[in-house]
Formats: C-alpha cells, sequence, structure tokens
C-alpha cells in the first residue's frame, strides 16, 4: 500500500490472471443477465453497476497481454491502455458498490465467476493506490495493532472479564491442547460482545474444550477485503503460529462473513501452505454438536423467523444447511425468504462496503433489495450470522421504516439451551 | 426491603415483571449510565421509558429514536473504535432494549437493558484503565430492590 | 471472373483459407487460456470440484426461477436462435452430406420444411435480440462494436442460406457462392471475438463449478 503506483497496479492486475479468468473473459458475450443478479443494479437501474462492467481494467490487461491478437492491436497502438485516470473512475464500482457476494457469478450463462475476479482486480487496485481510504486504514490497523478496528488485547481482556461476571464461567484464554481455537471479529468484541457469553455457556453445556489467544484473536481479514494478499497472509499466518503454539484441533471462525472464506478458503493458498489442524464456521460446528446430540434445547421462539444468509458464509462458503438445522430445532414458525440459500440477496455491506463512508448512501438504497424480501414473508425477526450483516440489517430496517430485531444464531442457540445450571441462562 | 443479591435473584425478579415494570425498571438502569452516552436524543427517550402512562405511539417513538441512536454510535466495521463512543452505544442499546416489547425480546428487556448497561460500564473501563464494572452491578441490585419495594 | 469461377474459388481456396484461420484461431486461444494455468488448491476440500465443474457445464444452461422471471425475453431468444442456428447447421440434408465429404459420417436429417420453418423463427430471433441489444439499457451500455458484427456475421448465413435455398434473385451459383461466403467470413472471424465462448464456455463453466464444488457449494 505505500509505494503505490499505476506500474505496481498493472503488474498486480498481470500477476493475478490465471485460466480461469482468460476463460471467463473469453467467454462474456455482453448479454447483461449478471446485471439481473447484483442488487447494485436492480436497485438503481444504473447500468453501470453491471458485475462485468466492474472488471474493464482487469479484462483490458487480459485482452493486451494474454491474447494473441489483442498483444497484437497493442503492439500497433490500437488498444485502450489502462491509465490512472481509467482506476480511479473504476474505484467506486470495484469498491462501493461491489461486497464480493457471488450472486453475479451463480447466473452469468457461461459461467463467469465474476466475484472470484473481483477479489483479484482489488488486488490491481490496492497496488496502484486505488482502494478507498476507510479500508486503508482498516488494514494499517490491522497489522499494526492486530484488529482493523483498533482493539486491542486489554479491550478484549474487559470484554472477557465482564462476561465471566455475568455468565458465572471461565473463559479460557491462552490453553493448551483443547480442541478449539475461537477467533473474535472486532465486530463482535465493540458491538455484539455478548457472543462470547454465548460460545461460553454453549460450549459448557456441549463439553467443548476450547480457548482464546491473547496472541491472536482477530478473525476479520481486511487484506482481503482491501485485496493485498501479502498483508492477508500476514494475518492469517499469526492465526497459524497461535493454532500451532496452542496445539489446536481447530480453529472456530465466528459470525463473520469474510473471516470465514479468508481463513477457510483462502488462509492455506495465501501461505503457501495447507493447514494442519481443521477450520470450521461456528455453525458447522454448532450443527455436528446437534448431530452428535451434544446440543439440547428447550422451548422454542414462537415469533416467525426468517434466515438471512451471509454471503461469504453461505453462496461463497458453503455452510448453508447447517443454519437451517440449527433454526429448526429452535423456531416453532421458520419461514424462507423467497430466493434463499445459495440464491438469497446480500445485506449489501459486506467485502469493505460498510467501511467506506463514501458508499453509505447507495449501501441504504440497495438495502431495498433484501426489504422486498422481507415484504414477501413478513417475519417478526431475522436471524442471521454474520455481525456485519446484522448491524447493516438494522440500519437499513431503520431507514425504511420497518420493525423486526435482529438475532445472532448462536446466541440465539445459547438462550434456548436447556439446563438451569447457569447464572444467567434462561430458567426452561 | 427485598434483598437481591446475585444475578440468579436478580434475573428471576426481573422474568416475573410484567411488561410494564420491565420497562420502568429498565430506564433506571439506563439512566445510571446515561452520563457516558454524549447523545442529547438518549435523554427523552429515557423520560419517555420511564413514564407508566407513556401511549403506545410515544413509546414506539422514542424506541425509533433509541435504535437510531444506537446505530449511530456503533462502531461500524472497520474504522477506529473509541470505547468511550462505544459506552454511549451501549447506552443506546440498553434503552433500546428497555422500550422493546417482550414477544420481541424473550429474553427479556429488563435483562437486556441490565446488561447493556453494565456493558456501558465496561466499555468506560476499558479507556480509563479501572474496572467498575463490579459497582455497576451492585447498584443494579440495588435499583431493583428498591423498585420492588415502591 | 465468371460466377463458376467465383464459386470454385469460394469453395476451394478461400474455404480452405478460412478453415484453416478458424481451426488455428480456436486452437491459439484454447491454448492461450490453457497455458496460464491455475493455483492447485491448498484448502481442505468439502466436496468435489470435478464433480462440480463437470454439473455446472451442463446446469448453468437453465437459469433459476428468480432470474428467468427477470430477464425472460434474453432467456427465451437466445435459447430459440443457439437451437435454431444448431438445427439448421447439422439436421439440414445439404449440410449433413457435407460433413459426410469432411468427416466420413453422416446422420439423419430432418425435413426440409422443418429446417425452413426454422430458419424463419431463428432470423425473427436474432432480429429480435438486435433490437433487445439496442433498446435495453444495460445491452446497450455494454455493447460494442464486436458484438454488432457478431450479430450480423451470424444472422447472414441464416438469410443466405434461406435464399440461397429459394432461389430468389440471383442464379442459384451465385446464391451458393455468397451462402458460403457468408460461412467463411463467420469462420474467420470467429476466433477474434466472443464467438469463442462456444468452446470456452465448457472451461468457464467448468471452472465455476469447480471453484464453487470444492467449497460444497451447487453452482
Amino acid at each position: 500500500m505505500s509505494n503505490a503506483s499505476l506500474e505496481r497496479g498493472i503488474h498486480a492486475f498481470k500477476e493475478v490472471i490465471d485460466a480461469p479468468v482468460a476463460s471467463f473473459f473469453s467467454s462474456c458475450v455482453r448479454c447483461g443477465l449478471c446485471a439481473h443478479a447484483c442488487l447494485f443494479y436492480t436497485e438503481t437501474g444504473d447500468p453501470k453497476y453491471t458485475p462485468i462492467h466492474k472488471l474493464e481494467p482487469l479484462r483490458r490487461i487480459w485482452q493486451q497481454e494474454y491474447s494473441f491478437w489483442g498483444r497484437f492491436a497493442k503492439a500497433l497502438g490500437l488498444s485502450k491502455p489502462v491509465t490512472d485516470d481509467l482506476l480511479t473512475e473504476w474505484e467506486t464500482l470495484v469498491y462501493d458498490s461491489c461486497t464480493m457476494c457471488g450472486r453475479c457469478s451463480m447466473i452469468c450463462p457461461v459461467g463467469n465467476d465474476i466475484a472470484y475476479m473481483i477479489r483479484k482486480i482489488r488486488e490491481g487496485m490496492a497496488a496502484a493506490g486505488h482502494a478507498p481510504p476507510g479500508l486503508i486504514g482498516a488494514t494499517q490497523r490491522a497489522v499494526t495493532i492486530g484488529s482493523p478496528m483498533g482493539v486491542k488485547l486489554p479491550a478484549l481482556q474487559a470484554q472477557i472479564r465482564h462476561t465471566e461476571q455475568e455468565t458465572g464461567l471461565t473463559i479460557p484464554v491462552d490453553v493448551e491442547g483443547v480442541e478449539y481455537l475461537l477467533l473474535l471479529s472486532s465486530m463482535e468484541i465493540m458491538n455484539f460482545p455478548e457472543f462470547i457469553a454465548a460460545i461460553a455457556k454453549i460450549f459448557k453445556h456441549a463439553g467443548v474444550s476450547w480457548t482464546i489467544s491473547s496472541e491472536a484473536f482477530e478473525a476479520t481479514n481486511s487484506g482481503i477485503q482491501i485485496g493485498v494478499s501479502e498483508i492477508a497472509a500476514e494475518l492469517v499466518e499469526r492465526i497459524v503460529a497461535a493454532a500451532e503454539k496452542l496445539k489446536v484441533k481447530g480453529v472456530i471462525s465466528p459470525e463473520c462473513g469474510h473471516a470465514y472464506m479468508a481463513i477457510r478458503w483462502e488462509g492455506p493458498n495465501l501461505i503457501g501452505r495447507p493447514f494442519n489442524f481443521k477450520v470450521v464456521h461456528i455453525l458447522e460446528l454448532l450443527d455436528e454438536l446437534r448431530e452428535q446430540g451434544r446440543l439440547k434445547t428447550t422451548s422454542k421462539e414462537t415469533q416467525r423467523l426468517t434466515y438471512h444468509d451471509p454471503c461469504q458464509i453461505s453462496r461463497r462458503g458453503g455452510v448453508v444447511k447447517q443454519p437451517r438445522n440449527l433454526l429448526n430445532m429452535v423456531a416453532e414458525d421458520f419461514v424462507e425468504m423467497p430466493e434463499t440459500g445459495t440464491m438469497n440477496w446480500c445485506c449489501g455491506a459486506g467485502g469493505g462496503v460498510s467501511s467506506n463512508e463514501r458508499a453509505d448512501e447507495l449501501r441504504l438504497k440497495v438495502f431495498n433489495r433484501k426489504k422486498q424480501q422481507l415484504d414477501a414473508i413478513r417475519p417478526d425477526a431475522i436471524v442471521s450470522a454474520c455481525s456485519n450483516c446484522r448491524i447493516h440489517l438494522e440500519d437499513g430496517l431503520e431507514e425504511y421504516n420497518m420493525d423486526m430485531p435482529v438475532l445472532s444464531l448462536t446466541e440465539t442457540i445459547a438462550e434456548h439451551l436447556a439446563g438451569s445450571d447457569q447464572t444467567g441462562s434462561k430458567q426452561s | 426491603m427485598t434483598e437481591v443479591t446475585n444475578d440468579a435473584e436478580f434475573r428471576k425478579a426481573l422474568d416475573s415483571l410484567d411488561a410494564t415494570r420491565q420497562r420502568l425498571v429498565a430506564a433506571r438502569f439506563v439512566e445510571n449510565v446515561v452520563a457516558l452516552c454524549s447523545d442529547k436524543r438518549i435523554a427523552r427517550v429515557i423520560q419517555v421509558a420511564s413514564d407508566s402512562e407513556a401511549g403506545e405511539e410515544e413509546l414506539a417513538e422514542a424506541l425509533k429514536a433509541a435504535r437510531a441512536t444506537t446505530f449511530d454510535c456503533h462502531t461500524r466495521c472497520g474504522s477506529e473504535g473509541d470505547w468511550s463512543e462505544q459506552a454511549g452505544y451501549f447506552v443506546a442499546r440498553a434503552a433500546t432494549a428497555a422500550l422493546t416489547p417482550m414477544a420481541q425480546m424473550p429474553s427479556g428487556p429488563a435483562w437486556q437493558a441490565a446488561l447493556s448497561s453494565r456493558m456501558a460500564q465496561t466499555s468506560r473501563s476499558i479507556v480509563t484503565g479501572d474496572d467498575t464494572s463490579g459497582q455497576e452491578v451492585i447498584q443494579q441490585y440495588r435499583i431493583l430492590s428498591e423498585f420492588l419495594d415502591s | 471472373m465468371s460466377e463458376t469461377e467465383f464459386l470454385l474459388w469460394v469453395r476451394g481456396p478461400a474455404l480452405q483459407g478460412a478453415t484453416i484461420i478458424f481451426l488455428l484461431g480456436v486452437v491459439v486461444r484454447i491454448l492461450e487460456i490453457l497455458v496460464l494455468g491455475r493455483k492447485p488448491n491448498l484448502a481442505e476440500a468439502r466436496g468435489s470440484a470435478v464433480a462440480g465443474g463437470l454439473r455446472t457445464i451442463i446446469s448453468r444452461s437453465f437459469a433459476d426461477r428468480g432470474t428467468l422471471q427477470r430477464t425472460a425475453f434474453t432467456e427465451i431468444t437466445g435459447w430459440i436462435f443457439h437451437i435454431g442456428f444448431f438445427v439448421t447447421l447439422f439436421l439440414f440434408a445439404p449440410h449433413i452430406l457435407l460433413f459426410e465429404e469432411v468427416l466420413g459420417v453422416s446422420w439423419p436429417a430432418l425435413p426440409t420444411t422443418i429446417i425452413d420453418v426454422t430458419t424463419i423463427i431463428t432470423i425473427i430471433a436474432l432480429l429480435a435480440v438486435l433490437i433487445h441489444r439496442i433498446g435495453n439499457r444495460v445491452m446497450r451500455f455494454l455493447s460494442r462494436f464486436q458484438d454488432y458484427l457478431v450479430w450480423l456475421v451470424t444472422i447472414l448465413p441464416m438469410l443466405t442460406g434461406y435464399i440461397a435455398f429459394h432461389r430468389v434473385g440471383l442464379s442459384p451459383n451465385m446464391l451458393i457462392a455468397i451462402h458460403i461466403l457468408s460461412v467463411e467470413l463467420l469462420m474467420v472471424v470467429f476466433p477474434f471475438t466472443k464467438l469463442m465462448h462456444a468452446f470456452t464456455l465448457f472451461m468457464s463453466r467448468y471452472y465455476n463449478g469447480a471453484i464453487a464444488g470444492y467449497r460444497g457449494v451447487n453452482s
């Protein structure tokens, strides 16, 4: 991010182009279907938000560097170059109007994985100095402080003490040889610290041995969002080092979308070697416990609930059935959104969009898509499993005068645990 | 005088209250930490929450204001967190809980308001370095005891 | 040049030249993609990439219900002209004879009346596609010179073929020469344009399905 220049940006664009990218650009027939998959287009009607269009700078580099005819045309001076001006123009398309939700990738008739390419184009944009300031700040804090929001260990320790007082349970820190290392997103530590209490209760109930690491507690990976793989790799290395030091069997990714994508799917590829521990999303683990009969719940939510699929966990992450299994345990009236599961609509705030104040107006405008989904089924409350989706859903509901709470799935499970031996837990 | 000395008793007593009484006692919890929130809207919200005669429309308006304050005070994902501002966020969450209908908050609005108020103190303590959250808990027990006796 | 000479040239050197450009061009374009390769995936797999890839090659031809509702016109006209094009290309008796000459295999033809009707429907669909490309906000925004060129070289063989079959206007020799020339134009333009999707979509759909399948998602 320091030494940003157009030259470095173009070099990064070249580096990220692989066979899939080349096949995608070769196959695009400009049918425009991807626009209809993207809430940034459907809610604004502005064709510049067409997903494949957001990739124009990368497409030009592909054509001019990796196709015979394109190289020939470039040599003759017939091709349109990638300039700083072009990247300035594209910055808002690549960062403000895309969450890498991947819905376009599910719909393109020729099979283009556009979100895959957005992740890659950000590498070039960032290297050329064209990333939003909010994201740059977050990434710098992540590297120097260990958290994109500047959460330091004493703050986490204060939250832990509070949780211990509230629950009467000890929160294990730096315990070796346990089954799982729990990561936490700064969003959870700052805005939804009750998540820690929920985990503590559930794990005591189910008999899971776990710990937090004082050296690597952060789940969020800003490197992924801004598109700087070296930084993303460094953040992953910290977690790997902690997991290996504590000799855990698995690492748990909490309720944060991009954190899961970063550690579960990108992690080993970023650092260039497989992990010698498992990575699970908290929902995967909870569902495993449910299957093993170690998660006993009592009483059910009677209010009409629906589930918002966080894109990076569901469509891009593959954790689709588990939240539904868990919700069916604790909900009497669970109704799916129209277009659900891997085809659910993005909340509009992931992938760095909510960190970017410049994108606020657009982000709230496109929430209208989620609103329409909710209007169709009229739930009493929304359940989800990503802190960023959660806060943004709350913001959007407020903006559109819709009165319904947004609940965390993990916290909801914790509320319904059977057994009355925990201080503060609901009596059954 | 009704003595509340631990969280088990505290929670049990809160759960036994009806919707209006939960709101009233919750409002007192919030009032105890209101100084930690710099947003002016909260004072008005607490006023409405504390009014046993408050009408449905008034309560709905106050809830809306509390939610808006909560969102405005939160630290957005990726931005630099300020724990004294976060204290205000938790105060706003406590106010929101106080005004949320019981049907929407099965774990109990008053209990949630108490927890969020404690979190507000914890946030402040992250800044100051001294741990006063234990004191807040004791104060809440006293507030509830006084409330139950009134 | 007399008509016969023209026809001989079209069927001879021109066809050879066009075929070479077509085959060489397609191979080069495909190799250009493959040679870039992709890094192996070091994350623990949840599902099968290969199964996912193969599945998506087929499944991606069919849109989900929500998308279909939003983009019915594009989907329907797209299906019609693609099917119509392939039907007229592969199931018309004179074409099958040509394939037999080149490949040594043949297969049953559809009655010419059906081919005739199919051609008309395909031409209408292609006209609808052009109008849509110009009239639709998103498509107009995305379209470049190449998109219109490709449309032209696709409809020309349909039109000239229809006219040649019905022997309207010019002599049969001339009509057939023009038709074959229009096909050669298509072949020559093919490797330099999005027409490559006819081959590369197998790759792009595969990669898409493989990436998703590895994570346990059906895409």
